[in-house]
C-alpha cells in the first residue's frame, strides 16, 4: 500500500486570525504526510517558543478547509501544486459542547426553541412547555387541539414572555407569559391556514410574524398585542382571533422552513424543492433557489448570509441567495446516515451550525469543514425533530424519545465569564 | 557354291526400296552370313573367310543387285560406272586369285586381319569412318555389303588365339604364342637368329610385304590388295577404291518453288485456318506459364542451377520459419523440447550434480513432480560407455507425443464481442434523477403483515392496513402513527379517495367494505365529507334482487362512527381490493369468490351498487379504473378485459401469457399498463400498440406482488415476494411514435422475509419520488 507518498517536504506558513496566538512568519518545511495533531503539537511548540504558555488545541485550514487527515491528500484533492507555499490557518478549536440537560416529556417534542434562560418545546401532546436552562420545568401550557408543530419567541423581558405556537389544528396561538406569577395567556389564536401549520419564525423586530403551512401558503400576522386592524370585526376582537396580515403564495408543497432574512425579507424552503427569499414590501417572491430535493429545513445565517438545507437523502446543503445561478450547491455536508430533519446555524459563530437527524443524532458542523462535522452531539435516542441554537450558550433538541436534550456550548460560556 | 548362292539369295530378299530398310536388313543379312560363316568353319578346314572380303568386291552379286534395282525404276546412268569398276575389281581379284592359290587359307584370313589391324591402327584412323561415310553416301551400293564387313567387333574375329586382346609381349618369354580353340598350345615358329633373318631377307623377294602376325607369330605376307589399300590411306585417298568421288548431284528435293501444286487435290480448308484445339492447348499452356505452374526451359535451367548449389539446412528450423500446414491455417507450431543442458549431460560439471540438501528437496516433491525444478537427477558417469539405458525413455516420448497431439494448432478465433456492446444503450440511472434511493422511514406499529398502503393526495399523511385487522394512519414526514382504526376482520385493502376534496379511506376487510374519514388534514374537509356521508340520499331507482343480495349499504355504526367509519357497505364475500375512480364518487370492489357478482361498482354520492357483469369470465383478480376515459380494468388470472363503462362493451382483451395476475396500475395518462404476476414477471403493455405486452421485465426473483405508476414522475415501483422493490424509469413520451423508455433504477432490498411473504403493497407519494412500501415484517418503509 502506498503509505508514505507525501511527496516530501511541503513549504508553509502558518498564520493566524487571532492574535495572542500569532507565531512569527516564517516559511516552515513540512513533511507532507502531517496531521492535524502534529501540526497542532508544533504551532503550540512554536507558541511556548513564544512566550512560554498554553496547550491550546487548534483545527487547521488549507485554503478555507479544514485540514482532515493528512495534509498531502488533501493537497491532492484540492488539486494544489506541493512546490507552491502553502499558507496554513490555524484557529483555536471550538470547545465541545457538553450534554447539560435532559428534559423529559410526555410525547415526541417536534419544536424547541431556547431564549435567555428559558427553553420553550412543543409536544405532540398539543401541549407547550416552558423550562429553565437548568433544566427545571416552569409550565405546560395546552390549547391547541392538535400536536404542535413549530414555536418562536416573540420577546422576552423580565416580567413577561410572548411567544408563538402552531399546530397542525391549522392554528398559530399567540401567547403572553407572565414570569413573575408564571401565568400564560392566549393572546390570540390565528386562523386562516387550511392544514397543519408546519413552521414559524418571528421578524427581527418583533412585531410580525410568518408561518409556513402544509397549505403551501405562507402568512405572515401581527405579532403584536392588539392587533390593530382596522378591518377585523369588534366580535374577532373579543375572541383574540387573527387573520393574516400578508397571504403569499407561490410553494406548490408544504412550506417547511420559514425564517426572516432582515425586517422585510423572508426566507421559506418547501417539499416542493425550492427555496424563496419573499420580499415583504413588494409581497412578492424576490429569488428563487430551485433544488432537486425536498427541503425539511432551511436556516440562513446574517453574518454569513449564506443558506443551509435540510433534505431526505442525508446531505446537507449550502446555498448562497446572492449569486444569480442560486441553485448552485457551494457545499455538501455528508455525515448524517438518515433523513436530516432539521438545521440551524450559530447565531454568533460565523462558521458553525447545528444540525438534528432521523439517525438519532445532532451535529455541529464548521461549514468549512464538508467531509466530517466537528462534533456528534449524541444523546436522543430516537429521531431528532428540532434543534435550537439561537441561545449561542446552548444547543437544544427535541426528538421523538420524548426529551428535549441541552448542550452546553463551553466557549459561549466562557465569552461569557470573561465579558463579565 | 553355297556362299554365292546365299549371297544371291540374299540380294533378292533385300530388293531395297530405300535406304533405311536396306541398311536393316543388311544388319540382318549380316548375322545370316555368319550362321553361315559358322557353319561352313565346323565342316572343315576349307574355310571360306575370304568371302567376307570377296562379297564386297564381288562384281557378279553387285551387278545383279544393280538390276533387280533397276528394276525398281531407279535411273539406270550407273550401270556402265559400276561396270566400269568391276573392271578394276576383276583386275584386282585377280591378283587376289592368285595371292590365293599361293599362300591358301590361313595366310588369307591372316590378311584380312592383318587389314583390319591396319585400318585400325593406322595414324590417319578415319579411314574407317570415311569408308563408313562412303557408305552412307553410296547407299545403293552399300547396302548390298554387309556394313560392318571390317569392323573390329571381336565376334567376327577370326580367333586362333584365344588370350584375348593382350599385350603379346607377355608371350615373349615363352615357347608358345597363346592356346588354340582345343587348348593346345599355340607353338611360336622357330625364330632364327638375326643371321638368319637377314639371310631370309636377302633371299626373299617378298620381304618388304612380309609383316608378322602378333597373334600367331607368324609371317604374313601382305596382298597387293593390301598394298594398295594402304598406299591409298597413305596418300590420303579415300580408301575404298569403289568410291566415286565425282558422282553426279541427284535432286531429291528440289530448291525451285512449283508454281502449280503437284498434287491434284487441293489443300483442305483446314490448312487454312488456326486450330482450335491448339489455340486451347497454347492458352492453357499460356495460363500455366503465367500462374507459374508451367516453367519456361531457361526458368528450369535456373532452378536446377540453383538447386546445384551449396545446400544448407537449419536444424531447428521451426523456430524462426512457421510451419506450413495443408489444412490448417496460420497454425500454432507444436511446443518445443528445450534443448538439452549440461545437467542432463552424462559427465555434468560438478556444480550441476546435486548436493545433499538438493536431492533431499528433490525427494521430498515427490507426490507433485511438477514442482521439481528438473525432472530427474543429474548423475555422472566415468565414460559413455557406462551410461545405462535410460528408463523413462519411453515415457517421455509418450508424453512428448501426446503433447504434441494434444496441444492446439490452429489459433482460435475468438468472438470478441464486448458484453457492454449487447446491453441496449440506456440513460444512466444518474441522469433520471430524482428517484428513490434509500430508506428514510419505517414505519412500525402494525403486528401482523401489512396488506396495503395508500397516500393521502395531499401527500401528508398515509393510511395502511394489516392483517392484525388494524388501520392505522400516519404522518408520513416523521412516521407517527396518528389514528388507529381497529376492525373485526383482517384489512385486505386500503384505499384513500383521490380526490382531495373529500376524506374518505376505503377499506375493505372481511366482507365489509368501510369508509372511514380519517380526521386528519383541513378540518373543514372532515367537517364536509362528515356532513356528506352522514345523511342516505333518497333511493328513487329499485335495486334489482341480484344486487340486493350482494351488496347493502348501511351508516356505520356509534361506536364505529367514533373510530371514524361512516358507512358500510357489506358485501355477500369477503372483499379483497378496493380501488376508487379518480373523481372520487365511484369505487370498485373485488370479491374473487363471488362468481358472476365478484366485481362492483358503487357510487358513494347516490349510495348505489352495480355489477357490471353478468356473466363471469374467470376469477377476477383485480380491477381498475382508467384515470381520464370512463373504462374500467377487469384482470382474471391470465387475461386482462378492458370494458367500456358508458357503452357497456368490451373494447380491449389484453394477453398476459402469465399463470396469475397479480396486480395492475395504470399509467396517470391512461395509455400504459402495468401488470404484475405471480410468475416472477411484470409486462407493460402499451394500450394503444398490441394486445400483447411491450415489455416483459423480469426483474424479480420471486412472485410480483404490487406495481404502482407514479402520478407526477416518469416512475413506478414494484414489490416482490423476493422483498425486493425495485423502482424503475418508466417514461411515456407524448410523442406516439416514440415507445416508452423503460430502465431499471434501483432495487430497494430492506424488508424481512416472514413466511416466503416479502413486500406485500408499494404506493408512491403523490407528489415526491419517494414510494412506500408494506411488508410481511409488519412494517411500512419509506423509500426517498
Amino acid at each position: 500500500m502506498d503509505v508514505d507518498n507525501g511527496e516530501g517536504q511541503v513549504q508553509v506558513h502558518l498564520k493566524t486570525k487571532q492574535e495572542h496566538y500569532a507565531v512569527p512568519d516564517v516559511p516552515y518545511a513540512i513533511d507532507g504526510t502531517v496531521t492535524t495533531v502534529e501540526l497542532n503539537t508544533f504551532v503550540n511548540a512554536l507558541l511556548r517558543q513564544k512566550d512560554g504558555s498554553s496547550d491550546t488545541d487548534f483545527d487547521f485550514l488549507v485554503f478555507d478547509e479544514y485540514l482532515r487527515g493528512r495534509l498531502c491528500d488533501h493537497l491532492r484533492e484540492k488539486a494544489i501544486s506541493f512546490e507552491d507555499a502553502i499558507e496554513i490557518e490555524y484557529v483555536e478549536r471550538f470547545p465541545a459542547p457538553e450534554p447539560q440537560d435532559c428534559l423529559l416529556h410526555d410525547d415526541w417534542v417536534s419544536a424547541v426553541k431556547a431564549r435567555g434562560k428559558w427553553i420553550l418545546s412543543g409536544c405532540y401532546d398539543n401541549t407547550l412547555n416552558l423550562w429553565t436552562n437548568k433544566g427545571k420545568h416552569i409550565l405546560t401550557i395546552s390549547g391547541h387541539t392538535a400536536p404542535i408543530k413549530a414555536v418562536d419567541w416573540i420577546s422576552l423581558d423580565e416580567e413577561t414572555g410572548r411567544f408563538v405556537s402552531t399546530s397542525q389544528d391549522q392554528t398559530a396561538m399567540l401567547w403572553q407569559w407572565n414570569v413573575g406569577s408564571n401565568s400564560v395567556e392566549c393572546v390570540s389564536v390565528c386562523k386562516g391556514h387550511e392544514r397543519g401549520v408546519d413552521s414559524v419564525s418571528v421578524s427581527p423586530d418583533g412585531l410580525r410574524f410568518a408561518t409556513g403551512s402544509w397549505d403551501t401558503m405562507l402568512k405572515v400576522w401581527s405579532a403584536e398585542l392588539d392587533d390593530a386592524v382596522e378591518g377585523s370585526s369588534k366580535r374577532m376582537k373579543e375572541s383574540g382571533v387573527r387573520t393574516p396580515k400578508i397571504t403569499l403564495q407561490g410553494h406548490r408543497e408544504s412550506v417547511s422552513a420559514v425564517q426572516w432574512m432582515d425586517a422585510t425579507t423572508l426566507l421559506t424552503g418547501s417539499w416542493d424543492h425550492t427555496l424563496k427569499v419573499w420580499d415583504l414590501s413588494l409581497e412578492g417572491i424576490k429569488t428563487e433557489i430551485s433544488t432537486n430535493k425536498s427541503i425539511f429545513d432551511a436556516s440562513y445565517s446574517k453574518l454569513n448570509r449564506l443558506i443551509l438545507t435540510a433534505s431526505a437523502d442525508k446531505n446537507l446543503r449550502l446555498y448562497d441567495p446572492r449569486t444569480n445561478q442560486g441553485s448552485v450547491v457551494r457545499n455538501t455536508y455528508l455525515g448524517h446516515n438518515a433523513w436530516v430533519q432539521t438545521v440551524m446555524w450559530s447565531t454568533t459563530e460565523e462558521f458553525l451550525f447545528v444540525s438534528g437527524a432521523y439517525d438519532n443524532q445532532n451535529k455541529l458542523w464548521d461549514c468549512r469543514s464538508p467531509k466530517a462535522p466537528l462534533y456528534d452531539l449524541l444523546g436522543h435516542g430516537e429521531k431528532v425533530l428540532d434543534i435550537d441554537w439561537s441561545n449561542p450558550k446552548y444547543i437544544v433538541s427535541g426528538g421523538v424519545d420524548n426529551t428535549v436534550r441541552v448542550f452546553k456550548s463551553r466557549k459561549a460560556l466562557a465569552e461569557e465569564a470573561e465579558t463579565k | 557354291m553355297t556362299k554365292k548362292l546365299a549371297l544371291k539369295r540374299r540380294g533378292k530378299d533385300s530388293e531395297p526400296t530405300n535406304e533405311v530398310v536396306a541398311s536393316s536388313e543388311a544388319s540382318e543379312n549380316e548375322e545370316e552370313e555368319e550362321d553361315l560363316l559358322q557353319a561352313v568353319k565346323d565342316p572343315g578346314e576349307d574355310s571360306t573367310d575370304d568371302e567376307g572380303i570377296d562379297q564386297e568386291y564381288h562384281s557378279d552379286s553387285s551387278e545383279e543387285l544393280q538390276f533387280e534395282s533397276d528394276e525398281e525404276g531407279n535411273y539406270l546412268g550407273r550401270k556402265q560406272s559400276s561396270s566400269a569398276e568391276e573392271d578394276e575389281e576383276s583386275s584386282d581379284e585377280e591378283d587376289n586369285e592368285e595371292e590365293e592359290s599361293t599362300d591358301g587359307e590361313e595366310v588369307e584370313d591372316e590378311e584380312k586381319d592383318s587389314k583390319s589391324k591396319q585400318t585400325d591402327d593406322k595414324p590417319s584412323g578415319s579411314g574407317a569412318a570415311s569408308k563408313k561415310a562412303l557408305t552412307a553416301e553410296l547407299p545403293k551400293r552399300d547396302s548390298s555389303k554387309p556394313e560392318y564387313q571390317d569392323s573390329d567387333t571381336s565376334d567376327e574375329e577370326d580367333i586362333r588365339n584365344t588370350v584375348g586382346n593382350i599385350p603379346m609381349h607377355w608371350y615373349d618369354e615363352y615357347k608358345h604364342i597363346g592356346y588354340d580353340w582345343d587348348a593346345k598350345k599355340i607353338i611360336k615358329p622357330p625364330q632364327g637368329d638375326q643371321i638368319d633373318e637377314f639371310l631370309r631377307k636377302i633371299e626373299d623377294p617378298d620381304f618388304w610385304r612380309t609383316v608378322k602376325d602378333p597373334l600367331t607369330g607368324q609371317d604374313v605376307r601382305l596382298t597387293d590388295e593390301d598394298i594398295a589399300l594402304i598406299k591409298r590411306i597413305v596418300s590420303g585417298r579415300i580408301p575404298n577404291k569403289d568410291h566415286e568421288e565425282y558422282e553426279p548431284w541427284i535432286e531429291w528435293f528440289t530448291s525451285e518453288v512449283e508454281k502449280m501444286p503437284i498434287k491434284n487435290v487441293p489443300d483442305h480448308k483446314r490448312s487454312f485456318l488456326p486450330s482450335v484445339s491448339e489455340k486451347k492447348r497454347v492458352s492453357r499452356m499460356v495460363h500455366a506459364l503465367k500462374m507459374g505452374w508451367m516453367k519456361t526451359t531457361e526458368e528450369v535451367e535456373r532452378e536446377k542451377q540453383a538447386k546445384r548449389g551449396p545446400k544448407f539446412y537449419m536444424l531447428w528450423e521451426t523456430d524462426t520459419s512457421r510451419e506450413h500446414m495443408r489444412r490448417i491455417h496460420d497454425p500454432v507450431s507444436a511446443p518445443k523440447r528445450d534443448l538439452p543442458g549440461h545437467a542432463e549431460s552424462y559427465n555434468p560439471p560438478p556444480e550441476y550434480l546435486f548436493d545433499a540438501k538438493e536431492t533431499k528437496e528433490w525427494l521430498k516433491l515427490k507426490d507433485e513432480p511438477h514442482k521439481r525444478k528438473l525432472h530427474f537427477m543429474p548423475q555422472k558417469f566415468k565414460s559413455l560407455r557406462e551410461v545405462p539405458a535410460y528408463s523413462r525413455y519411453l515415457r517421455e516420448r509418450f508424453l512428448r507425443c501426446l503433447d504434441l497431439y494434444l496441444c492446439p494448432r490452429a489459433k482460435r478465433v475468438k468472438l470478441n464481442i464486448d458484453a457492454e456492446y449487447l446491453i441496449p444503450k440506456l440513460p444512466s440511472p444518474r441522469d433520471l434523477q430524482p428517484f428513490p434511493t434509500v430508506e428514510s422511514m419505517v414505519y412500525r406499529g402494525h403486528t401482523d403483515l401489512v396488506r396495503s398502503v395508500s397516500v393521502e393526495p395531499k401527500g401528508e399523511y398515509l393510511v395502511s392496513g394489516s392483517d392484525d385487522k388494524t388501520v392505522k394512519i400516519w404522518e408520513i414526514a416523521t412516521g407517527r402513527c396518528i389514528r388507529t382504526i381497529e376492525t373485526d376482520e383482517v384489512v385486505r385493502c386500503v384505499a384513500w379517495c383521490p380526490n382531495p376534496k373529500l376524506s374518505i379511506i376505503a377499506v375493505a376487510t372481511g366482507n365489509r367494505l368501510l369508509l372511514v374519514n380519517p380526521k386528519v388534514g383541513d378540518k373543514v374537509l372532515v367537517k364536509k365529507t362528515d356532513d356528506l356521508l352522514a345523511e342516505a340520499p333518497s333511493q328513487d331507482v329499485i335495486e334489482s334482487e341480484r344486487i340486493k343480495t350482494a351488496v347493502q349499504w348501511s351508516n356505520a355504526e356509534a361506536d364505529e362512527q367514533e373510530k371514524g367509519v361512516r358507512v358500510v357497505i357489506t358485501h355477500f364475500k369477503p372483499i379483497r381490493q378496493v380501488t376508487w375512480h379518480g373523481r372520487g364518487d365511484y369505487l370498485a370492489t373485488v370479491m374473487p369468490e363471488g362468481a358472476n357478482r365478484s366485481a362492483l361498482i358503487h357510487q358513494l354520492s347516490k349510495r348505489r351498487s352495480q355489477i357490471p357483469f353478468s356473466k363471469s369470465k374467470g376469477l377476477i383478480q383485480f380491477v381498475l379504473f382508467h384515470p381520464v376515459k370512463p373504462c374500467f380494468f377487469v384482470a382474471t388470472q391470465h387475461n386482462i378485459r378492458i370494458y367500456d363503462l358508458v357503452k357497456q362493451e368490451l373494447v380491449k382483451k389484453l394477453l398476459t401469457n402469465s399463470k396469475w395476475i397479480s396486480g395492475m396500475s395504470i399509467h396517470p395518462k391512461g395509455d400504459n399498463l402495468l401488470v404484475s404476476t405471480y410468475d416472477k414477471k411484470m409486462l407493460w403493455f402499451d394500450l394503444d400498440l398490441s394486445t400483447k405486452p411491450y415489455q416483459t421485465m423480469r426483474l424479480h426473483r420471486n412472485a410480483v406482488r404490487s406495481v404502482a405508476f407514479h402520478l407526477r414522475y416518469p416512475l413506478f415501483a414494484s414489490g416482490s415476494d423476493d422483498q425486493a422493490v425495485i423502482v424503475s424509469h418508466g417514461m411515456v413520451y407524448n410523442d406516439l411514435l416514440q415507445n416508452p423508455l423503460i430502465v431499471p433504477l434501483k432495487k430497494l432490498q430492506t424488508h424481512e422475509k416472514r413466511d416466503e411473504f416479502g413486500v406485500l403493497d408499494v404506493n408512491w407519494h403523490p407528489v415526491q419520488p419517494w414510494v412506500f412500501s408494506t411488508g410481511a415484517d409488519s412494517t411500512i418503509r419509506l423509500y426517498t
